[in-house]
């Protein structure tokens, strides 16, 4: 179980290198991926177990790259974990297909929970 | 007056008894003296008795003096000059003199004087009739003073007219907006500078013109024409009514119109006045700073989060022999980062309200279990204070949950920062008709009057507790904002010293 792999996708250095040490903490195996333009490019390159996807984004936005994923059969099934500061987050990343969505700022532990969850499904 | 006189001058042609002549003048009511041009002086040789009564003083008083005596100190009169030049050169004359009675009484003394000529030509005597003619002038005199006094109102009325006309000129050319008057057939009667200026427009262009004729049809526009044409027959004013317009000279704007039917004197005219303010500028900035604000607080919470993550690996990383005051220390610091976050949250939603963006995400949820999974994270927050919950919908509420958690959150946290540790708060929901209705009572220090109605505005805190509290006081015109966007209302009411209550209604369908 914890020997899953899990891609991060945000274009902030913080919150790549908190959730990198959150998540491997747990156990998970973790790439980061700073740059959204790389975002999809990498998802297919590391066909990861789960994807935390941020949405606001320079350059590519984490809906559009959703939707790309979705449209990408190689990783279209690939679970999404979608989070944003924006208030207007979860309605995003309800209507671009994201598995789940927390806002920003996180608590961990449900952050860790809804991990586990979509891994389990 | 003039009867005697006349009886006089004829009988005393014709030989008569001196002593009857006496007798007829004693009887007059008009005051007669008769003087002695030969003696020095012209001294008083006959009174009757209406001069002693006319004067105040008695015969013995009278006989032997200039008549002068009745001028008292009053002597710089012109009058007295008119009456030496006619004695000198032994003419009559008629004047109105200041004459003062023997209590100092002044009265207007209508005198008469006239020469009596011996054989020789030689004026011999004067007989002067004396007339008190106060009243009458008076009356005169006050007939001159209310004539005085209408002259005076009318140049007053007329001053105060051209004054008020200056003053509304003054005030229609001097304001910021623009004003334009049209007649029932919406053709321009006036329009002040700032419309001209603002539409760079001259006035040939303007007047006279047809309202939707002007500067090519640019407020030719259905909406507002159909709106105009109801003002006069209706009375219904347009208020507040925005139109973007690509305008010749000037470009895009935002114009605000208003337009009211004229009242002149408590009576309607036929005429339109119509104002329009430019307010592209001002919607620019309002959009800046809500921009502003959504843009900071949102740039903010990036950096926040990762600080919350961070705290949070703190307390799964604090080792098991962390020392008590370091564990203080990890959940003091995670208390105010939560309480940065709130306040970061506040302000996003601020922004987003501001611009009319508050989007409710509707759906059915159970309020009572709301309420009471409120309360308890309040309580665990603040383990000290006693909350009390009383009442129950026992249905299901369709509403956004989340920001109605905010709500109920929010005058909790104020009901306990706003009143002392071992005083209860009170929760009371219940249903009421179609509607649900939740109070939050504290035994605080309470809110004034004044400050009452305030509390709802945004950045309002309640004075006293400004410094003790510092925040940015929007929370509970976010809780207003979020209840009336659920068509509900909320409410304050308080005692000073006694407490608060807060309360929401919300229609429940
Ligand atoms: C017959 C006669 C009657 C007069 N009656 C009055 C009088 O009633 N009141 C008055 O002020 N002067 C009266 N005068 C005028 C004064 O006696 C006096 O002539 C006048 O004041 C001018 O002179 P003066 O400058 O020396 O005072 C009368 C004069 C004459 C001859």
């Amino acid at each position: 179980m914890k020997d899953k792999k899990i891609l991060v996708c945000d274009d902030d250095q913080g919150i790549l290198e908190m959730l990198e040490l959150l998540l491997e903490e747990d156990g998970y195996q973790v790439v980061l991926e700073p740059n959204s333009v790389n975002a999809l490019r990498s998802i297919e390159r590391e066909s990861p177990d789960i994807v935390l996807l941020d949405i606001w984004m320079p350059m590519i936005s984490g809906d559009q790259i959703l939707r790309s994923l979705r449209d990408n059969p190689k990783v279209s099934s690939t679970p999404v974990l979608m989070y944003s500061a924006s208030t207007d987050g979860k309605n995003i990343a309800e209507s671009c297909g994201a598995d789940s969505y927390i806002s920003k700022p996180f608590d961990l532990a449900v952050m860790l929970e809804e991990i586990e969850r979509l891994l389990q499904e | 007056m003039g009867k005697e006189n006349h009886i006089n001058t004829k009988k005393i042609n014709t030989p008569l008894d001196l002593d009857v002549l006496y007798k007829v003048l004693d009887a007059s009511v008009t005051g007669i003296v008769i003087t002695d041009n030969l003696l020095p002086d012209n001294p008083i040789i006959y009174c009757n008795p209406a001069f002693e009564e006319i004067s105040g003083y008695t015969r013995s008083e009278i006989i032997g003096h200039n008549c002068r005596f009745l001028q008292g100190k009053d002597r710089n009169q012109p009058e007295r000059k008119a009456i030496s030049t006619a004695l000198a050169s032994g003419e009559s004359c008629r004047v109105e003199i200041r004459n003062y009675t023997k209590k100092g009484k002044l009265f207007y003394n209508e005198l008469y004087i006239s020469p009596v000529k011996g054989e020789n030509g030689q004026i011999t005597h004067f007989i002067g009739i004396q007339n008190d003619v106060s009243s009458r002038r008076r009356t005169q005199q006050e007939l001159e003073l209310v004539q005085e006094e209408t002259e005076r109102k009318v140049e007053e009325r007329t001053r105060m007219y051209k004054e008020s006309q200056e003053y509304l000129s003054s005030i229609v050319e001097t304001i910021r907006e623009s004003l334009v008057v049209m007649d029932k057939d919406y053709k321009v009667l006036s329009a002040n500078n700032h419309f001209l200026n603002t539409f760079k427009v001259s006035i040939n262009e303007t007047k006279g013109k047809l309202l939707y004729d002007l500067g090519n049809g640019q407020w030719n526009i259905p909406e507002l024409k159909k709106m105009m044409e109801e003002i006069l027959p209706t009375n219904n004013p347009v208020l507040d009514y925005e139109v973007e317009h690509d305008f010749p000279h000037i470009g895009k704007k935002l114009m605000l119109l208003n337009a009211h039917r004229i009242e002149l004197e408590g009576r309607y005219k036929d005429w339109i006045l119509l104002a329009i303010e430019d307010i592209t500028d001002q919607r620019a900035l309002q959009q800046r700073k809500d921009d502003f604000l959504s843009i900071a607080s949102h740039e903010l919470k990036t950096p926040l989060t990762t600080i919350v993550g961070y705290m949070q690996l703190m307390n799964r990383m604090m080792p098991e022999n962390a020392s008590d005051k370091f564990k203080g220390v990890v959940e003091k610091t995670g208390k105010y980062i939560q309480r940065l976050n709130q306040l970061l949250s506040e302000l996003l939603d601020v922004s987003r309200i501001q611009t009319g963006n508050i989007t409710l995400h509707r759906e059915e949820f159970d309020f009572d279990k709301m309420v009471a999974e409120t309360i308890e994270s309040i309580r665990a927050a603040t383990p000290s204070r006693k909350i009390s919950l009383t009442g129950k919908i026992g249905r299901n509420f369709n509403g956004d949950e989340s920001h109605l958690i905010q709500v109920v959150s929010n005058l909790l946290s104020n009901a306990i920062k706003y009143s002392a540790d071992n005083t209860k708060i009170e929760v009371r929901v219940s249903s009421i008709s179609d509607f649900i209705k939740v109070s939050v009572e504290d035994k605080g220090m309470g809110i004034s009057e004044d400050e009452l109605n305030k509390v709802f505005d945004r950045f309002y805190r309640v004075g006293e507790v400004q410094k003790h509290y510092p925040g940015m006081g929007i929370g509970l015109y976010l809780c207003q904002q979020i209840i009336t966007n659920h068509g509900g209302t909320i409410w304050a009411e308080s005692q000073k010293n006694t407490g608060s209550t807060f309360s929401f209604t919300l229609p429940m369908y």
